[in-house]
Parts: C-alpha cells; structure tokens; sequence
C-alpha cells in the first residue's frame, strides 16, 4: 500500500513539477487581457475572431514550454490518459457551447428572445463570472492544478461582486487578468531561480 | 515441518527480489519511469536529485537487462536521447511491486 502511495506521490511530483513554472497561468492572463482590450477599444470584430486569441495563446503556450520549461527540467511525456482527459474536456466544452449557441439562436428565430437568455443576459456578470468559473474548474480537473481552482472561487467573488457594484467589465477582467499574471510571474520567476538551465548534454 | 516449509517459503520470496531493480539508484529510476511514458535525463535528474553519472551507470544496467529503451534523435540539430520502460521493464517492475508487498507482508508485526 506504501508503495502504491509512493508511486502516485512520484507522479504528482512529476506531473505538479512540471506545471510549476507559470506558463499556464501567464497564457490564461494573456487571453483575459485581450476580451478586456477588446471590450475597452470596443473593437468587437476582434471578438468575431476569437480564434485567434486561442490560438496565439496556444503559441505563446507552446513556445514558452519549449524554450523555457523544458530546457530547465527536461523532457517528458505524460501517458496517454491525461492527454485524453484534456482532449474530453476541450470537446464537451465546444459541443456544449455550440449547442447552447444553437438553441438560442433557434428559438430567437422562431419566436424572439427566449426568457432565459434575457435572464443570462440582464444577469450578465453572474453568467459571465460562472462560465469563466467552469472553465478554470475544468482547466484545473484537466491539468490537476489545485491554484486553478482557487482561480475559478476568485472570479465567481469578483463577478457576483460586480453584479452589486457596477463597473464596465473590462474593469475586472483585467483585476482577474492582473492577478493571475502576477501570480504566473512570481511562479516563473521562482522556477527559473530553482531550475536554471542546462547547457550540458549527455548520451547514454 | 510446517513452519520449515513457511520459512522456505520467506526465503524463497526474498531471493526471488529482482536485483537489478532492488538497487535504490535503480529503484528510484524505475519508478520514476514507471509512471511516465518516457522522459530525458535531465528530467531524471531533477527528479531523483542523482548525478549525471550515476543516472548512465544505472540506466546502462538496466538498458542490458532490457528494462529501459534508449532512443536517440536530433532535435534542433541537437543530440537527444529519451528514455521509456520496455515492456519487460513494466512486466519486471509490478513484479518486483508484488513480490516487496509480499515480503513485508508476510513479516510478523
């Protein structure tokens, strides 16, 4: 049973240690920043193609990893499983929201705007707030990363406390945004500062 | 006659510890690749804390014993070389897993 416990103990290290390094954190700051610079220059046909925040978020991830992380702590590969969790959790995400898009669109064809996207949308904070908050909670589930989490209660406070104390949005989503990069720096910084890099190579 | 045949039995159980895993240094590599898929050494390294030297002494051994794949390749014209348990190697693991288990369990308090 000790072995079993240490073998997963083993494990959480690596996979923890690996994810120490603040890179998630910096590319969830980065995407938050450009909703926050889309909404304050109002220059919603940015919004129209969101995609490409995803997908430089993506590169900066990608990127960074490379020339940060893994030259710092080496490389490894995860089994399968994880790969496949996080690969779930994107799919259901995007099946979800293309058919909650759907609906609405649907009945806002058919018969005007239905009553519970008026709701969502009066409410905007309270619906924007928990849809954020269920994206940090699936990232954490996904990459097992308990600060995550403690992201997702952060933004659910900010939010419900906007919905009582009006500010433009932007306001908080760059308060969200700031907070999570600070804490991707510090993270960062301490990770280079505990890894340096490694300039020897050696073959077996 | 039967607990001579019970302490036949313990012995028989410790002398079947795989030895070439048994070694902490080994041990400790084994694990650590038990619960990846594969990895590099510097990734070995700073997660055991072992030397560079003593991480090639040990992964050669296990390399012959046929516990370890060793593939070498280039990337960004730089020599790398990533390292995975073999089949064997899993197979030889979780039976050294069983057998520890067993050995400890089988101790009087």
């Amino acid at each position: 049973m000790n072995q079993k416990i240490n073998l997963k103990e083993i494990e959480r290290k690596a996979y923890t240690s690996y994810h120490q390094d603040g890179v998630i954190d910096i590319t969830i700051a980065f995407v938050i920043f450009i909703f926050s610079v889309i909404m304050l220059g109002d220059i919603y046909w940015l919004g129209s193609i969101g995609g490409i925040s995803g997908f430089l978020s993506l590169l900066l991830y990608a990127g960074a990893k490379k020339f940060l992380t893994v030259p710092r702590i080496g490389y490894v590969k995860f089994p399968q499983q994880r790969a496949q969790r996080i690969t779930a959790v994107a799919v259901a995400l995007g099946v979800l929201s293309f058919v909650a898009g759907t609906v609405a669109l649907i009945q806002t064809m058919a018969q005007g705007t239905p009553d519970w996207l008026v709701l969502l949308i009066e409410n905007y904070m309270l619906t924007i707030g928990t849809a954020v908050a269920a994206l940090f909670m699936l990232a954490g589930y996904a990459f097992k990363t308990k600060r995550i989490y403690a992201y997702a209660l952060m933004t659910l406070v900010m939010f419900v406390a906007g919905h009582f104390i009006y500010f433009p949005l932007y306001y908080y989503l760059t308060a969200l945004g700031s907070v999570i990069l600070a804490c991707g720096l510090f993270l960062m910084i301490r990770f280079v500062r505990k890894y340096p890099k490694v300039t020897e190579t050696v073959d077996a | 006659m039967n607990s001579s045949k019970t302490s036949d039995d313990e012995l028989n159980a410790i002398q079947n510890i795989n030895k070439i895993i048994h070694e902490p240094a080994r041990l400790l590599l084994m694990a650590h690749l038990f619960v990846v898929e594969s990895a590099d050494f510097l990734f070995l390294q700073r997660q055991t804390g072992l030397t560079w030297g003593n991480i090639s002494s040990h992964l050669r051994k296990l390399e012959n014993a046929g516990y370890v794949a060793v593939e070498k390749e280039f990337i960004d014209k730089k020599p790398h070389t990533t390292l995975k348990l073999t089949d064997k190697g899993r197979k030889a693991f979780k039976e050294y897993r069983k057998s520890m288990k067993q050995v400890f369990e089988d101790l009087p308090e």
